[in-house]
């Protein structure tokens, strides 16, 4: 139940219920996954590892773009998980600072994902992570997503 | 903190006079029109006047670390009567109680939104809802998460000065 309507509601309902700033906040969300520059689907991991550490778990039972579920399954051990590669680590490692403490990020975290997807890709994935960062807190402040109990 | 870009804007500095069109942020193309829309719409698009949403925005570059959105005053909240006096608040220079009912429960909620956004106390809760309208709360929301994500974009691209002076800006359209 949120608490700002009192109604049994998901995020994407109260989004629709100020179209002047939801409409282009979820139209936002939308063209991350058509643009050409990181694949969508290590974004989805991205974004499931954000989850995870933001501990919603209705973020986590989403599915905005299909991942392998062996994948899936690994993420909160993608450190030593055999199913990723090296690309797709080095962007769960910079997730995983940006969803700590931004300030942190190292040149270096930083430069693996240009190694991999070019400056382009780089800005694509903090533009990304950026919109998920506030989507799945909105969720959570409002309370239409489920916080999770444990882990991490 | 990174004083080096790290991405080569250059191709993407296309002279529009946009500074998000101009920014790295232009390297992704099929992105950047949502981004500049987003950015009007969290100023035009909800019932919160703008020295309000501007309020918002400097509590969250606090938390961010941005010192270019920290520097930064949209000149649409001048205009509407967003103060220094007001902003020391923020910066922790002045006293809280010289703030609005309205003005401490922004700056409540968007500590709430970065400090721990699943705990918000029922307390905090029913106060915004006495003082805002459900619209209002919407808005203020949706601002506050779209600020979140640009202000540690800023830092994540790297490329922050030191120091910045305060520098009076539209909102870029």
């Amino acid at each position: 139940m949120n608490w700002i309507t009192d109604e049994d509601t998901d995020r994407d309902t109260l989004l629709g219920r100020l179209p002047g700033v939801g409409a282009p906040y979820r139209a936002l969300f939308d063209t991350l996954w058509q643009q050409t520059h990181i694949p969508p689907a290590v974004l989805e991991l991205c974004r499931l590892r954000m989850a995870q550490l933001h501990r919603s778990s209705t973020d986590q039972q989403q599915a905005a773009w299909p991942v392998d579920q062996r994948q899936r399954q690994a993420l909160r051990q993608w450190p030593d998980a055999r199913v990723f590669t090296e690309a797709e680590r080095a962007c769960l490692a910079f997730t995983e600072i940006y969803a700590i403490d931004a300030l942190s990020i190292t040149d270096e975290q930083a430069q693996a994902v240009v190694r991999h997807y070019g400056d382009a890709g780089l800005v694509a994935l903090i533009q990304a992570l950026g919109v998920f960062d506030g989507m799945q807190r909105l969720g959570l402040i409002w309370h239409t997503s489920l916080p999770e109990a444990s882990h991490g | 903190m990174a004083n080096a870009p790290r991405v080569d804007a250059g191709p993407a500095k296309a002279g529009t006079g946009n500074v998000i069109r101009d920014s790295a942020l232009g390297l992704v193309p099929e992105v950047v029109d949502a981004v500049v829309a987003l950015n009007a719409a969290v100023w035009d698009g909800g019932p919160l006047p703008p020295a309000e949403v501007e309020l918002a925005r400097l509590q969250n570059a606090q938390f961010t670390g941005c010192v270019m959105c920290r520097a930064v005053r949209y000149d649409v909240a001048v205009a509407d009567g967003l103060t220094e006096d007001k902003v020391a608040v923020i910066q922790g220079d002045a006293d809280e109680q010289t703030l609005s009912e309205r003005e401490r429960l922004i700056i409540a909620f968007t500590r709430q939104f970065h400090l721990d956004p699943a705990g918000i106390a029922r307390d905090l809760q029913q106060a915004l809802r006495h003082s805002f309208t459900a619209a209002e709360l919407l808005h203020l929301s949706m601002a506050v998460a779209y600020f979140c994500g640009a202000s540690r974009c800023a830092v994540a691209l790297g490329g922050m000065p030191e120091s910045m002076p305060r520098t009076e800006i539209a909102i870029p359209r």
